[in-house]
């Protein structure tokens, strides 16, 4: 998904782009890039988030302009790949959101007539293709490009020499702005919000042309008229697209983003040299350490390689002698401690492998191989479904290391899990847990990082002091701290640990304190001895755990909500932690 | 114009498919009904398209994202009935505006006759109208609307579908629509009906699998993933990316198979057959006439045919359906005679060599021990032994 932005009219294009792309960051931001037509083609593209790199895009003259934010799926983000792209003269600039899915076809064929590709994207074939059939008049040569394209876009473009902008559309989204001797496209209406509230939706198929006296649609040849319409909404309600927060779409959003990233790493993605270390250091802060210690736990009962997990900020105090590989995890791939234990790991000349969510971010720079998750933007403070995308790498990572195939199996349909634990009724646990002042989370074994990742969903968005303990550390201690007001979610799944789990949960039950149980559908005991007791499916021990932290980020979501908490700007918090 | 579309009722005579998906999201030819509604506007131009949210509206909300449908999302909180849905979408509407139910497919031609209609209700024939809401039209004009009758002459029922202003509003006091719009008619106000050109409804679960044969006659042919040269297929056949089929497998079309799906080697796949995304149907199994929603796996040497197979299923080997003639007894519908395979929910697990003999079978239920013949209505969560 990305987003496009054009606009004509009296204003300085530029910093109407510029501020419209801000708007559509939800669609992505890993790259940006404007063009504007004064009337040369002037271009400025940059790497990474338009909200900290949009000085310099701002100053581009003219008023007409083009501009994109971008999210790869196809070439990493860079100046190069950024678009907006030109064709060989540089005078035909074309933003584009959708996929071209028979670009490579079309790249030879216009690569044998002379055209000279410059990026790795599928967008560039439009601009040369336009450039192939440019006979003086910018529409015609559009409309003759479309009908080369396969797959879905959106495309903006602009030419020199035209005082016009190109607009076409199939199967992605592209609305045009109608203004007062002004005029805008874009994929939403969130950019166009304050300037009209005038707006023309484009059907599939549709060829628009924006000059400064006005706006025309064409099927084909055919002019067409469109029904300009009145939007009352705001930009906030757009992006959220009917949920009442990002962080419940996020997790709505889960169970695609699992199979989509558990299916996207395959035997490819990890070379060789990966796949047998003397011992493996996972450096991660925040969730994504906890994703770590679910990784060791795993990966050190199946593979028989040694696991560290270090937090991020606590590595640069100790000089181990580090061997083997170096993992980090990052969603965003800009988190400074975890770049600053990257860069030791190079100086103690070890291996290193990345995992983020952001194509093209720092670490992937600076690691020698990287694993993405396939997440897509992720804007809620608390991360959701990057943590079940790093689940997802880290599961394939024991699979593909372990060479054990009956591994990943039950895995395949976990996503069916998830769907089934949305579904889950928690509104007995969500008042136990909104009246509390402290709570505790508890599990053992692979169920000890999701309970200390329960606890820090709960305390990132609700505000009430959560604290994950393996559970048999409690009475080292905690314990003390035990009474009817300290609710307990107890995790409690069948396994090495459930009896275990069993009789602390009694002894906790003994100090009075109110206990949500979650364990596997059908348990028995579980069920008879704490206070509310919520199932989860699936009959895999992994496939459990995923559903429990999916069902621990909704326990949370509806206490937050349920004492009115800002849920996806929670206070004191940042997404990304780019500082030391 | 805008239109109002009513997606938060569960559509419990669906049931037990509407456990995690109201009737609305049930997937028909691999698509929701709700997305034929918002194709059927937009083909019209009708762009300012209001969806009432309310039974697992997370679920509505996130399909509507997925694909990008420009709608304005409203909550109803608590589902009380179809003109409090609509009260909910009122601070929206501005003038004229089109009321329509999200779980009827409607097509773009009927969409065509009534949207310039002042006061108009969509109507056509059907041969149960005892379901509906019969229309008593005379000089062109409808002078009643009974809602599911018990005896009634008139084989003319409302479709759900309304052209209405703001005045409807001062008639909309009650919960449910025809109440309001018979208030309307009382009042004297010109009620016109409009002829429907193709709409259909599904009222208990069985009938989705002629809704679903009459929707897969449309679908455009697509040929994606991996198809082995030597599998046959033939007729009006849509196979998502992803796919792969494997070796001697037949498929003869109207079929449609969803992204991601495994299917063969040795499989038959026979008319009127959707199967939703991510399905693995393993060697020398047979699925006719039959609905197969997302991630179901089928074992291999099964028999499918006309059943409806909810998301998530795993069927093991030498699972069969038997289709044959029964009478149910259903809760609130009382008895109903019906001719099908099987209908199971979601996420239902069969053991090898179970029967399914024209059953119903509820969410998360579980036939555990091989060679039962399943009959009648299993509840929800069950466990067959």
């Amino acid at each position: 998904m990305c987003g496009i932005v054009g606009y004509i009219g009296f204003r300085q294009a530029a910093p109407v782009i510029v501020e419209g792309l801000r708007k559509l960051e939800y669609r992505g931001y890993d790259s940006f890039g404007i063009a504007t037509n004064n009337p040369h083609i002037d271009v400025y593209k940059c790497e990474g988030k338009i909200s900290e790199n949009d000085r310099a895009a701002a100053q581009l003259h003219g008023s007409i302009g083009v501009g994109h934010t971008r999210w790869a799926t196809h070439g990493v983000p860079s100046d190069r790949n950024a678009h907006p792209h030109l064709d060989c003269t540089g005078r035909i600039a074309v933003v584009h959101n959708g996929i071209i899915e028979n670009y490579a076809a079309l790249t030879r064929e216009l690569e044998e007539r002379g055209h000279r590709f410059r990026s790795e994207t599928d967008t560039e074939v439009v601009a040369h293709l336009i450039e192939e059939y440019y006979r003086g008049d910018l529409v015609a040569a559009v409309r003759q490009a479309i009908t080369r394209l396969q797959g879905s876009y959106a495309l903006l473009v602009t030419a020199e020499g035209h005082d016009e902008i190109v607009a076409a559309r199939d199967a992605s989204p592209l609305v045009l702005g109608i203004g007062d001797q002004e005029f805008f496209a874009a994929s939403d209406v969130t950019p166009l919000l304050g300037y009209t509230e005038r707006v023309v939706y484009l059907e599939d198929g549709d060829l628009a042309s924006l000059d400064r006296d006005g706006w025309h649609v064409f099927r084909d040849t055919t002019p067409v008229r469109r029904e300009i319409e009145h939007v009352t909404w705001d930009v906030e309600t757009v992006r959220k697209g009917g949920f009442p927060h990002f962080m419940l779409k996020e997790i709505y959003e889960q169970p695609k983003v699992f199979y989509d990233t558990f299916h996207g790493i395959t035997p490819e993605s990890l070379p060789e040299r990966y796949r047998r270390p003397s011992e493996i250091t996972v450096v991660a802060c925040g969730s994504s350490y906890h994703a770590g210690l679910v990784f060791k736990y795993l990966c050190e009962s199946t593979c028989r390689i040694p696991v560290r997990a270090e937090l991020g900020s606590e590595f640069k105090y100790f000089t181990p002698p580090l061997k083997g590989i170096v993992m980090v995890i990052s969603q965003s791939g800009e988190t400074a401690d975890t770049l600053a234990a990257l860069k030791k790991a190079k100086a103690y000349n070890c291996p290193t492998l990345a995992i983020t969510n952001v194509l093209g971010s720092s670490v992937t720079r600076i690691a020698d191989h990287t694993l993405y998750m396939r997440a897509g933007p992720e804007i809620s403070v608390a991360a959701t479904k990057s943590f079940v995308a790093q689940l997802a790498v880290l599961l394939q990572l024991v699979a593909l290391m372990s060479k054990k195939d009956d591994f990943a199996e039950p895995l395949e349909r976990a996503n069916s899990a998830i769907e089934e634990v949305l579904l889950q009724d928690i509104d007995r646990a969500v008042e136990i847990c909104r009246p509390a002042q402290h709570l505790f989370y508890v599990g053992r074994g692979l169920f000890y990082p999701i309970a200390l990742e329960g606890a820090l969903k709960m305390k990132e968005i609700s505000y009430i002091h959560a604290e994950g303990y393996a559970a048999g550390e409690l009475k080292h201690g905690p314990f003390a701290l035990l009474s009817e007001e300290t609710p307990v979610v107890a995790l409690c799944s069948p396994g090495d640990t459930y009896s275990i789990m069993l009789s602390n949960i009694k002894e906790m039950k003994a100090r009075k304190a109110p206990i949500i149980g979650i364990g596997a559908h059908g348990d028995r005991e579980l069920i008879d001895i704490v206070d509310v007791f919520i199932p989860i499916p699936g009959s895999h021990e992994l496939v459990q755990m995923i559903a429990t932290s999916v069902l621990l980020q909704l326990l949370a979501y509806r206490t937050a909500v349920a004492l009115g908490r800002d849920v996806d700007q929670p206070r004191n918090l940042a997404k990304s932690v780019t500082v030391e | 114009m805008q239109a109002v579309i009513l997606a938060a009722g569960e559509g419990t005579r669906l049931r037990p498919l509407t456990l995690s998906r109201p009737k609305a999201l049930v997937p028909v030819a691999n698509t929701p009904i709700l997305k034929y509604v918002i194709d059927a506007l937009l083909a019209n131009g009708i762009r300012e398209i209001i969806v009432v949210v309310g039974y697992r509206k997370e679920h509505v909300i996130r399909y509507l994202n997925d694909h990008d449908l420009p709608v304005r999302v409203v909550y109803q909180e608590n589902q009380l009935g179809t003109a409090h849905a609509l009260r909910c979408a009122e601070p929206y509407l501005q003038d004229r505006f089109l009321l329509l139910a999200g779980d009827n497919y409607i097509d773009a031609a009927s969409i065509a006759q009534i949207k310039n209609e002042r006061n108009a209700i969509l109507v056509t024939d059907h041969p149960s109208p005892t379901d509906f809401g019969v229309v008593i039209a005379r000089d062109g004009l409808v002078r009643e609307i009974r809602e599911k009758p018990t005896t009634t002459d008139g084989k003319i029922v409302s479709t759900g579908i309304y052209s209405l202003d703001r005045s409807f509003f001062r008639y909309a006091v009650g919960p449910e629509v025809p109440d309001a719009l018979q208030a309307m008619i009382l009042d004297g106000v010109r009620v016109t009906p409009v002829r429907a050109v193709d709409w259909l409804d599904a009222v208990n679960p069985w009938d989705l699998l002629e809704m679903n044969s009459r929707l897969l006659a449309r679908i455009e042919t697509q040929r994606a993933g991996t198809i082995s040269r030597s599998s046959k297929l033939y007729g009006l056949i849509r196979i998502g990316k992803g796919c792969e089929i494997g070796p001697n497998t037949y498929i003869h079309g109207p079929v449609m198979i969803g992204e991601g799906c495994r299917i063969g080697p040795n499989c038959v796949i026979l008319p009127n057959t959707s199967i939703g995304a991510r399905v693995t149907i393993e060697p020398l199994s047979y699925v006719a006439h039959s609905l197969v929603m997302d991630d179901v796996v089928i074992g291999s040497h099964s028999r499918v045919i006309d059943a409806v197979i909810g998301e998530g299923c795993r069927l093991a080997d030498h699972t069969a359906t038997w289709t044959s003639e029964a009478i149910f007894e259903r809760e609130k519908e009382g008895f109903q005679k019906a001719s099908f395979g099987a209908v199971l929910g979601d996420r239902v697990r069969s053991a090898p060599y179970t029967i399914l003999k024209n059953c119903i079978v509820g969410n998360n239920a579980s036939i555990q021990s091989g060679n039962t013949t399943v009959t009648g209505i299993i509840p929800d969560d069950a466990v067959v032994i």
